[in-house]
């Protein structure tokens, strides 16, 4: 496996050329992408705290520049603007944003965390017998990822809910024996020392989501298809951002998708050796979240004013995740990742030596999708429908491979008992209120999860989702024990207690965001 | 590489051949599919299709051929008009051959019972096309064989099929209008079916020209509602697909299932009728499926379940008329914004 710094400056030259293709033509479109891109940063600089007076006196500078420039001129202009958006998303930041990003963790525990292996600190904190694998359950085709990992490219499209994620499948990754993967992760992460170890181990690139300008998504998204023409395994969540309700993603971008098959084309065009790109979905599914609190009270707010970006949750605030890391350690409460059935740009399943097969599983011959006049080539029109066609298999896939975890099954099961018992409360003030009652009987609910079982189960059989191992021993005691030992778990602000033979609901938000992944997933709306 | 052929049609039925018909009088290299070789026999030496269009010359140089590989792979473009009863297997067939690079159309008014699958989407289970488009529209196969002008609309998710279906078109009697909505027309067409039965059926029983406009306007309605629950566009309604459709097969009497309706009304039974049918009553088997497709959705359709009880539960005609008549009238738009009592 290539080293991805090794060929930062390839890949630089690369995308920069391709950027510049795209948008340096006309006098006119330079003009327009030019000043939009020196407003949309004058703008953000104006309010974004990570922003340094030098950056406001550059892009100052090439207002100023630009305005005096002819065409020639301008396109240069573009050309260091597009070089510079690369040399930051590879990594060449401003030193001044670094030490102020860093700032952020504070002393003692970056003291810590710098002085010990980020690796054996997990290992510590999660597991302290059989290393932190033992907390993480690695289920679905691993074997076929790890094997079309020599055959092609992996693009890996994880569902998101934590930004523990990135760091829960680069160490599984790991573990399998796989090489990095390329991943663009947020600048707050690697503010964050703990998360920073992991993001360079992933070979992670870095996004700055405060800046809006078309011309650095375009980069962005260029940066990721070069690296995957170059066959860089590829991470990222197509979600965009993490699920604020707690449940699985329904609708995804699909900008980075979309590079997946514009690297396929690019490489078959190329006439290249390996052409061939892999989608792997894959679920990642907690029992607790470390941010759900923030997640759910974000997703609560009134539409659109939700925050896209959040800085400030509980996983920029390293003591936080330690708690949480020793809760999980505690309840030896187990992250199940499940890596759903490779497929190919187009959505088709592949099997094991990299063959794209139909619904009725016939070898199909790929390349003839990207055919244009008897060769492969760009068609944009086409090319969108198919990302669509792909990110339908994704969600698809999304769903099949959710693994229902006891927590989520009795957090639906309460929030179900308070809406059937509360129908003339809107969910806002049953969410603030608790209803009539502030317990339910256990054997009401012993009742209910007996039902639910029994129903998720025959959508299991169908293959609709997967349940929790200890869904399939039918023992509704340890089920309901195992998700009030999570629920309770954090004793000055629990979720859902048990006293006698009722069951207290205090926290009725983080019983809905729990639920919902089970009540949003498609198999329980399709009832 | 040039195929020899510039559109390969699967399955000569009447509207199979009426299309491949029509395309090579518009000069272009046409090569028909039938499982029957006496049928493939007659086109090519005969140049008629006596079973399905007594009395009509077909084109000289329209080949019809028994190879369902060869067909597939003669063209760039392949259109399938096949009953959709035999749709999944013929399409499991094309899709042993279909290279992904084809485009892949179909001009089938049906839908299958169980599960409820349009045709497109049994076009995805059973071939590896992604370039996949459905013809729809007022298109009556006599009228189109007595050279007489019709439209129809191509309805895909990709431009290159409908541009290659339009210039495929370009010159012939068949007008062709771009769409985007798969689902819209596909119901559209499929649906109009039901209603036409009932048309049929108030003909055949002289109720006269107010109740038969009553019938095919709140068919429409039924039509996009229905249409709405499976995620089509309610504007395709009022186009070809939707109501040029439902206008075109309740008014004439050359419509199969505009037929049907009037002989049940007339007194004849369901099985006297079929078996003396060559043709496919689409509109028989489509009323199964959307009654039952409708009732999982929770959705209440007057004149399908008027129709149903006739085809499916011994109501006779007369019966089923003063059922629907009992109902009481709701809303008269009940899938937009309009609030009513």
């Amino acid at each position: 496996m290539m080293n991805i710094n090794q060929d930062a400056e390839r890949i630089a030259v690369e995308v920069v050329q391709r950027v510049m293709e795209r948008w340096g033509g006309s006098a006119e479109r330079i003009e327009d992408v030019l000043f939009d891109t020196i407003y949309q940063e004058r703008r953000r600089l104006e309010t974004d705290p990570m922003g340094t007076p030098a950056q406001a006196r550059y892009y100052d500078g090439l207002q100023a520049r630009a305005i005096k420039a002819g065409h020639q001129q301008q396109r240069e202009l573009l050309r260091e603007v597009v070089e510079r958006f690369v040399y930051e998303i590879q990594g060449h930041f401003d030193k001044r944003v670094y030490r102020l990003a860093t700032k952020v963790v504070p002393t003692g525990l970056n003291l810590m965390l710098n002085t010990m292996s980020p690796i054996r600190l997990l290992e510590g904190v999660f597991d302290g017998s059989g290393g932190f694998i033992n907390q993480v359950t690695l289920a679905g085709h691993t074997d076929l990822l790890q094997k079309l990992a020599n055959i092609g490219t992996i693009v890996l499209v994880p569902t998101h809910v934590s930004n523990l994620d990135s760091v829960l499948v680069g160490f599984s990754l790991y573990q399998m024996g796989l090489p990095p993967f390329s991943y663009g992760a947020g600048l707050n992460l690697f503010a964050n020392r703990l998360f920073g170890f992991f993001m360079n181990h992933l070979g992670a690139y870095k996004v700055d989501r405060r800046k809006k300008a078309a011309l650095y998504k375009d980069v962005l998204k260029t940066y990721a298809g070069v690296t995957m023409e170059l066959g860089y395994h590829n991470l990222f969540f197509p979600g965009g951002t993490r699920s604020r309700s707690g449940g699985i993603e329904r609708k995804l971008k699909l900008g980075l998708q979309g590079m997946a098959l514009n690297a396929y084309i690019h490489n078959l065009m190329a006439n290249r050796p390996k052409p061939d790109i892999f989608i792997v979905p894959c679920t990642i599914n907690y029992q607790l979240v470390l941010e759900a609190k923030t997640l759910i009270d974000d997703f609560l707010k009134a539409e659109g004013k939700s925050r896209y970006i959040i800085e400030d949750d509980e996983s920029s605030k390293p003591k936080l995740i330690l708690q949480f890391a020793r809760r999980l350690f505690r309840l030896q409460s187990k992250v199940h990742l499940v890596f759903g059935h490779p497929m190919d740009p187009f959505g088709n399943l592949v099997d094991e030596k990299g063959r794209s097969m139909d619904a009725r599983g016939r070898p199909i011959d790929r390349t003839r999708y990207v055919f244009v006049n008897g060769a492969p080539g760009f068609d944009a029109q086409r090319d969108r429908e198919y990302t669509l066609e792909l990110a339908d298999a994704v969600v698809q896939q999304y769903a099949a491979y959710t693994v229902v975890k006891p927590v989520n099954l009795v957090s639906y099961a309460i929030m179900q008992r308070l809406k059937t018992e509360n129908p003339e409360l809107d969910i806002y003030r049953l969410l603030r209120t608790g209803g009539r009652k502030p317990s339910f009987n256990l054997g009401e609910i012993y009742k209910d999860i007996q039902l639910l079982i029994e129903e998720l189960q025959v959508m299991e059989t169908q293959g609709r989702l997967k349940l929790d191992p200890l869904m399939h021993s039918n023992d509704m005691v340890m089920v309901l024990e195992q998700a009030l030992a999570h629920l309770s778990s954090d004793q000055e602000h629990p979720v859902l207690t048990r006293r006698g033979d009722r069951l207290f609901h205090h926290d009725r938000n983080l019983l809905l965001y729990y639920g919902n992944r089970l009540g949003l997933h498609p198999a329980m709306e399709a009832k | 590489m040039k195929k020899d052929f510039d559109i390969s049609v699967i399955g000569a039925g009447a509207f199979g051949t009426t299309l491949a018909s029509l395309l090579t009088m518009a000069g272009r290299r046409v090569l028909l599919w039938t499982r029957r070789r006496e049928l493939a026999d007659e086109i090519n030496q005969e140049h008629s299709n006596k079973r399905y269009l007594k009395d009509i010359s077909l084109p000289r140089e329209l080949t019809a051929d028994t190879d369902i590989k060869a067909a597939v792979r003669a063209s760039d473009m392949v259109l399938m008009v096949v009953p959709s009863k035999y749709f999944r297997s013929v399409a499991r067939m094309v899709g042993e051959v279909i290279l992904g690079d084809q485009v892949l159309l179909h001009a089938t008014k049906g839908i299958q019972v169980e599960p409820f699958k349009r045709m497109s989407q049994i076009l995805r289970e059973e071939t590896p096309a992604l370039k996949i488009g459905v013809i729809s529209g007022p298109n009556l196969a006599r009228e189109i064989m007595a050279g007489k002008p019709a439209g129809a609309v191509i309805a895909s998710r990709f431009d290159e099929v409908i541009l290659k279906t339009q210039a495929l078109f370009e010159g012939s009697l068949l007008r062709i209008y771009q769409a985007r909505d798969v689902v819209g027309a596909e119901v559209g067409g499929a649906f109009k079916n039901i209603i036409a039965l009932a048309a049929g059926a108030v003909d055949g029983m002289d109720l006269g020209d107010n109740i038969k406009a009553l019938l095919l306007t709140r068919g429409l309605n039924e039509m996009t509602r229905f249409g709405l629950s499976l995620g089509a566009k309610p504007l395709t309604f009022l186009g070809l697909a939707g109501i040029g459709d439902l206008m075109a097969t309740c008014a004439s009497r050359l419509s199969r299932n505009n037929q049907v309706g009037f002989r049940l009304a007339k007194g004849e039974s369901l099985q006297q009728i079929i078996t003396h049918m060559n043709h496919v009553a689409e509109g028989v088997t489509t009323t199964k499926a959307v009654m039952s497709h409708a009732l999982d959705l929770g959705l209440d359709l007057h004149v399908v379940a008027g129709v149903h009880k006739v085809l499916y539960e011994g109501y006779t005609v007369h019966d089923a008329m003063q059922w629907m008549l009992a109902n009481r009238p709701g809303r008269e738009i009940d899938f937009g914004s309009e609030r009513c009592v």
